[in-house]
C-alpha cells in the first residue's frame, strides 16, 4: 500500500469515528446549530447560544495550545481566505435556508440519522443547490475577489501583524468570563425528561474535543459541504457530462495541503471525483448520519413519520437549496466558520456570522409566515 | 376535563413549540378554569425541554409522558 492510500485510509476512518461520535452527540443533545440562531428571534432564547459561545471558547484554546505544540503545521486551516463581501451574502443566504430547512448543513445529517423525512429532503436540497452554484461560479468568483479586503491575510492576528497567541487569548478570556458567570448563574442547565438527555454543556465539549481531533488527525476543521457539492455534481454528471466536466467551478481544485501526520501531499475540489476532500468528507457525513441513527434506535425513537405539511416539505426543500447554493458562495457553511475559523479568530467567518444573524432572522419570519400551517392543516386534533 | 391533543409529529422544527405557544394562548382562559388540558403529541426532543419550561414561565403545569413513538406534552391549568 502506497503512501497516499495510507494517507486516504487514515482520513477515512479517522472521519468516520468522528463523525459517529458527532451524530451521536448531537442527537443526543439535539445540537441545532440553526435552532440556536432561529430561537434567539423567534423566541428570544439565548440559552442553546450559550453552549455554542462555550464550544467556541474551549475550541480556541484548544487549537492555540494545539498550535503552540506544532500539531497543527497548515495554520491558518486550508480552506479559509481573505474577508470579502462574499463571506457576508454568502452568510445571509445561508441563514435563511437553515431556518428553512429546519437544521443546517449537520443539523440535516443527524437529523435524518434519526429517520427525518424533512431532513432527507433537504439533504438533496443541499446537493442540488451545491451543484447549481456551478452556473453562477465565473459571477461569482469574479464578485469575490473585486471585494476581497486584507488580501493575502485570514486571521485577525495576520491583519493586525501580530502573534495569534495575544489575541486568542483576549477573545477566549473574555468569552470564558461569560461562560463563568452563565456557569454560576445555573443557565447551562437543561431540564428535559427526554431519554438519554446530553445537556447542551457537556455536547459543547465534546464537539469541541471532536473538532480538534480533525485539525490534528484529518489537518482540517469539521466540514461537510464539498461533499453535498460532489453528489450534486455526480448526479449532474449523469445527464449532462461535458456541462459538468467543462464547468470552472468543479474543474477548481482549491485544496492543496500537506497531511500533518503522514507527510503526503493532498488535493481535493468538488468535482465529482474520488479526492482528498472525499476520503475526509464522505466518511464524516456517513458517521454522522450512522452516529445519529445508533443514538436514535438505541433509545426507540427512530420512526419516519408520514403526513407532513406539503408546505413544510417545499420548506425544507428551498432550505436545502439555499444552503448548498450559500455554502459555496460564503464559501463554506456555518460548521466550518463557526467550529473551525472563529476559534482561530478567521475573519472571513466574521463576516460569514455578520449575514448568518439577518439571514437567521428573515428566514424565523418566512417560516411564521409562509411555512407554518394554519390550525385547519394541522394533524388531528381529538378533544 | 376535555382534553385536546395536536399531533405535530415529524414536523418541521420548530413547529411543536410554535403550536403549543400558539394553543396555549387560544386555550388560556380554559387553562386556567381547569376545564381543558392540552396534549401535544412530539418527536422532537428539543421541544421535551421547550413546551414545559415556556409553559411554566406562562404560569401553567406539565407532565411529559414517554409514549411508544413518542412524547406526551400536556400542558394544563396549575
Amino acid at each position: 500500500m502506497d503512501a497516499l492510500t495510507q494517507t486516504y485510509l487514515l482520513l477515512a476512518v479517522g472521519s468516520l469515528l468522528l463523525g459517529l461520535a458527532a451524530g451521536a452527540v448531537m442527537h443526543r443533545s439535539d445540537y441545532c446549530l440553526a435552532g440556536m440562531f432561529r430561537d434567539l428571534f423567534l423566541f428570544r432564547r439565548v440559552d442553546k447560544l450559550r453552549s455554542l459561545v462555550l464550544l467556541v471558547v474551549v475550541s480556541m484554546l484548544l487549537f492555540e495550545c494545539a498550535r503552540l505544540f506544532g500539531l497543527l503545521p497548515n495554520y491558518p486551516f486550508p480552506l479559509f481566505y481573505a474577508p470579502s463581501a462574499a463571506n457576508v451574502a454568502g452568510g445571509l443566504l445561508f441563514g435563511v435556508g437553515m431556518v428553512l430547512a429546519g437544521g443546517c448543513v449537520v443539523g440535516t445529517l443527524y437529523k435524518m440519522g434519526a429517520g427525518s423525512i424533512l431532513s432527507a429532503i433537504a439533504f438533496a436540497g443541499l446537493a442540488v443547490g451545491s451543484a447549481a452554484y456551478a452556473e453562477i461560479f465565473p459571477f461569482w468568483s469574479a464578485f469575490g475577489k473585486r471585494t476581497t479586503f486584507f488580501a493575502g491575510s485570514v486571521t485577525l492576528p495576520q491583519i493586525l501583524g501580530v502573534a495569534p497567541t495575544v489575541p486568542i487569548l483576549v477573545c477566549a478570556a473574555a468569552g470564558g468570563a461569560l461562560v463563568l458567570r452563565w456557569q454560576r448563574q445555573g443557565k447551562f442547565r437543561r431540564t428535559s425528561a427526554v431519554a438519554g438527555d446530553l445537556q447542551p454543556w457537556r455536547a459543547a465539549l465534546l464537539l469541541a474535543l471532536i473538532g480538534l481531533l480533525s485539525a490534528v488527525i484529518v489537518g482540517l476543521p469539521l466540514g461537510i459541504t464539498s461533499s453535498y457539492a460532489k453528489i450534486g455534481g455526480w448526479i449532474e454528471r449523469l445527464f449532462l457530462p461535458a456541462h459538468v466536466d467543462q464547468s470552472g467551478f468543479f474543474q477548481a481544485v482549491p485544496l492543496h495541503y500537506r497531511h500533518p501526520l503522514t507527510g503526503v501531499d493532498l488535493a481535493g475540489g468538488s468535482a465529482p471525483r474520488f479526492d482528498a476532500l472525499a476520503a475526509i468528507q464522505f466518511p464524516l457525513l456517513v458517521g454522522i448520519v450512522a452516529g445519529s441513527a445508533v443514538s436514535a434506535l438505541l433509545l426507540g425513537e427512530w420512526h419516519v413519520r408520514r403526513g407532513i405539511p406539503a408546505r413544510q416539505l417545499v420548506s425544507a426543500l428551498i432550505g436545502g437549496i439555499f444552503m448548498g447554493l450559500a455554502s459555496r458562495m460564503a464559501p463554506t457553511c456555518n460548521l466550518w466558520h463557526l467550529l473551525g475559523g472563529i476559534p482561530i479568530l478567521a475573519a472571513s467567518s466574521f463576516l460569514f456570522l455578520a449575514g448568518l444573524l439577518p439571514g437567521a432572522w428573515l428566514g424565523g419570519r418566512l417560516l411564521t409566515s409562509f411555512v407554518m400551517p394554519p390550525r385547519a392543516e394541522e394533524g388531528p386534533r381529538r378533544p | 376535563m376535555n382534553t385536546i391533543e395536536f399531533d405535530i409529529r415529524g414536523q418541521i422544527c420548530p413547529s411543536s413549540l410554535l403550536t403549543a405557544l400558539r394553543e396555549i394562548n387560544i386555550h388560556q382562559e380554559a387553562l386556567r378554569d381547569r376545564v381543558v388540558r392540552l396534549r401535544f403529541l412530539t418527536d422532537n426532543r428539543d421541544c421535551v425541554a421547550t413546551i414545559p419550561e415556556s409553559a411554566r414561565t406562562m404560569g401553567y403545569a406539565s407532565e411529559v409522558r414517554r409514549e411508544q413513538d413518542c412524547y406526551a406534552i400536556e400542558v394544563f391549568g396549575d
